[in-house]
């Protein structure tokens, strides 16, 4: 590292940089304390712990501005096995989640076009024309992207990620690591499927190595393998506190707050944050603080999130009281925890990383949006029918009739796209919405 | 002269006659020869296009893909009571949605087998597969009703090998086969359902029929999905236009070299991840560039045409990046792309046209 370079990204990253989100954070409290953000009195105040999220997120994205001069980096997908990149000391940058920051601070569509005016079709996921449009004009809410070393690709989420991490191997001439996880079509995973995850993982890590240019540290491995487990089952109690009526939380108020448990897991940091979370949302239920009041209704979010419509879907549910109280998308983060297993760390992380929800079948999520039902004395569904995520969207329609027909659970396929705001039709979910809320009787 | 190409539904009727299976299988790549040995006939289900999706829409949202949809709702209507079984292959996620469908909420009458292909092009990606089809056998056994054998198995090897030859034949020997485009992926395609040792005799009796010169024409090469709407074809044989070779999903891209080991299942499994590089297959970009740059110096292509099946993220990914390496390489190229059931637009004729120009 040049001197000139080391020193900027000392005063930057670690010295001015922290001390000046600290200081946000600080004002960001005390306006917090003030008047309420929201549109609808029927929304409680946002949690008080979402300025440090705010910082947790500035820093890390901050870090990564400067990572290259520092770090290796590389650039995984949200359902990536990190433990042994993060006990490289890799910077970990996830592009979906940079996708997710574009289609909230609503410049996805504009980064999209980009992608677009390279040829690449509206008709492939958003999240990787925003990142893709990113790439191409150089332009991000973030500051800047560091550079990839390294590329590591896992299929548990979809085949999209293994096409577009091909694009981006071909852009910046880096090592892609693949590792492929075999759909789970039945109940469990077959012993040959875990073994090649198996040995695709124990193959990668000799990749991983010759980037860092350093060996894997076990100790290291097991501590950050023990640090992604703690946070996962933090998380997992988080969600799990909204069974409680009225819940403390809504589903709008884990999709902000899940970015951590994405893109920080094997940090002590995360661990720490989710504890305090918790303990925010266990005084929120002690003082009988309902996150939609009052709390008419209680609905289960089906697939990723409508990130530019967060608020406008928050406000407009809240009016009526109901609230979004459980998602089969933030659960996805934490439902694995169980499976980590710190005396074996190698084993249950092949487990871990092959049973996401979205590697196995239609009929599976049914089952957890069954039990999600039951679990969480939900009142009704709503299924995000999300242009840009297949995997996740085909079965809904089955799903939906099921859920309506055999469970008599009211359920609404609501069509959009995560992070394509073209997609939307604002009158258009308006209407099917107020419909919906009319038939759940509020 | 080429002989007639049997029609798909009497090599069905002729091979139910005989007390044989048919086992309907939906792309991409699969073991033509386990299906075999265990009495099934694979015949293979590409859309079909042109049909009603009414029923199959009932299912699935318009954003996926029409090859997808057709075949769910040929399989509702009816179209599919003929086969034993269903064999599911591991494309794309829409394929893996539909295999999902099928057996979670569907549930047709035949069984249906999904198979796992490895996006992994390491060691471990084999061993996987060998592994994945070895427990396909045991399913089919079952289904069948009697153990496989082993020698059988080897035997129906041997002769998809022979077919595979054969097609890798009517692929590389193309120029000098005085068929047009539409008569030369007729022969091709009938690969999709004709048991290999009829496929054979049928290939060996066109290249036995080949020219000493290269027949006449700007030589274009195909890529993408599949040629459909066939009316495309038929319309670059009005321009004047021979597919000198194909990059294409459903053909060029499913020519499979022998496998090595001596364990059946390894061996298919070696030839299966041997074919030419493939986005579905998890290839890279800059395999599936230097493979179609090498296919177009190879028969002096003047220009490629991508034909694409709409919301195929597989290859909508890659085809930026090997356009713009085509055209580097001083070779233009078109898309075309449309859902199976349009039929060939005279927008999609106006743009081959303004190619076959620029390159006149």
């Amino acid at each position: 590292m040049k001197a000139r370079e080391k020193a900027e990204y000392y005063l930057n990253a670690r010295v001015l940089g922290p001390a000046l989100l600290r200081g946000q954070r600080w004002a960001a409290e005390a306006r917090a304390r003030g008047a309420s953000p929201w549109a609808s009195s029927h929304l409680a105040p946002p949690l008080s712990i979402s300025p440090r999220l705010k910082e947790l997120v500035a820093r890390h994205w901050l870090e990564g501005r400067y990572a290259n001069v520092s770090r290796r980096v590389a650039w995984v997908t949200s359902g990536a096995p990190v433990e042994f990149l993060k006990a490289l000391d890799f910077f970990v940058l996830y592009p979906e989640n940079h996708g997710a920051i574009c289609g909230t601070a609503r410049c996805a569509v504009d980064l999209a076009t980009f992608a677009e005016e390279a040829g690449y079709s509206r008709d492939i996921c958003s999240y990787a024309r925003t990142d893709l449009g990113s790439l191409i004009s150089g332009r991000t809410p973030v500051g800047r992207l560091p550079r990839p070393d390294l590329l590591l690709a896992c299929t548990n989420i979809c085949q999209t990620v293994l096409f577009w991490y091909w694009v981006l191997a071909n852009h910046f001439r880096v090592p892609l690591i693949v590792i492929d996880t075999p759909f789970v079509y039945r109940e469990e995973a077959s012993p040959h499927s875990l073994d090649y995850v198996r040995r695709q993982i124990e193959e990668a890590i000799p990749v991983a190595e010759r980037v860092a240019g350093k060996v894997l540290n076990p100790a290291r491995f097991d501590r950050v393998g023990q640090l992604s487990r703690e946070a996962c089952f933090l998380w997992l109690e988080i969600l799990e506190r909204n069974r409680h009526e009225p819940a403390p939380i809504t589903a709008f108020d884990e999709f902000v707050h899940m970015a951590p448990i994405v893109e920080m897991r094997g940090e002590a940091f995360t661990v720490d944050f989710y504890a305090a979370m918790l303990e925010e949302v266990d005084r929120r239920i002690a003082r009988g603080i309902s996150a939609v009041r009052p709390e008419r209704r209680r609905l289960l979010w089906d697939n990723l999130p409508i990130w530019y419509r967060l608020r406008y879907l928050a406000e407009q549910l809240a009016e009526r009281g109901v609230a979004i109280v459980a998602s089969t998308y933030t659960n996805a983060w934490g439902e694995l925890a169980p499976l980590m297993d710190p005396d074996h760390p190698l084993e249950s992380m092949v487990r871990a990383y092959t049973y996401p929800v979205l590697n196995r079948g239609t009929g599976h999520k049914l089952s957890t949006m069954e039990r999600m039902i039951r679990d969480y004395h939900l009142d009704g569904v709503i299924l995000h029918s999300d242009r840009s995520c297949k995997p996740y969207s085909i079965g809904q329609m089955d799903q939906r009739d099921q859920l309506v027909g055999a469970m008599r659970t009211p359920a609404l396929l609501l069509e959009a796209d995560h992070n394509d705001s073209r997609c939307f039709s604002e009158e258009q979910v308006s209407n099917r919405l107020a419909a919906f809320l009319e038939m759940l009787g509020v | 002269m080429l002989p007639d190409i049997p029609r798909r539904s009497d090599v069905i009727r002729s091979h139910k006659a005989q007390g044989g299976r048919v086992a309907a299988v939906l792309p991409i790549h699969y073991p033509r020869a386990l299906l075999r040995a265990l009495g099934f006939l694979p015949v293979e289900v590409w859309g079909p296009p042109a049909l009603d999706y009414a029923r199959g829409a009932a299912h699935l949202q318009p954003y996926v893909c029409s090859l997808v949809r057709n075949a769910l709702s040929f399989l509702l209507s009816g179209g599919l009571d003929i086969a034993d079984l269903i064999v599911i292959p591991h494309g794309c996620d829409s394929l893996q949605g539909l295999a999902s469908l099928l057996i979670d909420f569907v549930q047709p009458r035949q069984l249906v087998l999904p198979v796992y292909l490895p996006r992994s092009p390491t060691a471990a990606g084999v061993a996987f597969l060998g592994e994945e089809l070895r427990e396909l056998g045991t399913r089919l056994a079952s289904c069948a009703g009697h153990p496989l054998d082993t020698r059988e198995l080897w035997q129906a090897i041997h002769r998809e090998e022979r077919a595979e030859g054969v097609l890798q034949r009517l692929h590389t020997e193309r120029l000098r086969l005085s068929l047009s485009n539409l008569a030369h992926y007729r022969l091709v395609r009938s690969r999709e359902y004709l048991p290999a040792e009829i496929f054979t005799d049928l290939g060996e009796a066109a290249l036995a029929n080949k020219s000493q010169e290269p027949i006449g024409g700007i030589r274009f090469v195909l890529s993408g999905v599949l040629p459909e709407p066939m009316a495309l074809l038929s319309a670059l044989d009005t321009m004047g236009v021979v597919v000198a070779d194909d990059d294409l999903i459903a053909c060029g891209r499913r020519l499979y070299p022998p496998g090595q080991s001596e364990d059946p299942f390894q061996h298919m499994a070696e030839s299966l991840l041997a074919a030419p590089p493939d986005s579905t297959r998890g290839s890279s970009i800059d395999s599936r560039l230097e493979h179609l740059l090498g296919l177009t110096r190879r028969v002096e292509a003047k220009g490629v045409v991508f034909s694409l099946v709409k919301f195929c993220e597989p290859e909508l990914f890659q085809l930026p990046s090997l356009r713009q390496g085509l055209k580097e390489a001083g070779i233009p190229s078109v898309v075309l792309e449309g859902d199976l059931n349009d039929p060939f637009s005279l927008q999609a004729q106006t743009r081959l046209e303004a190619l076959v120009e620029m390159i006149q």
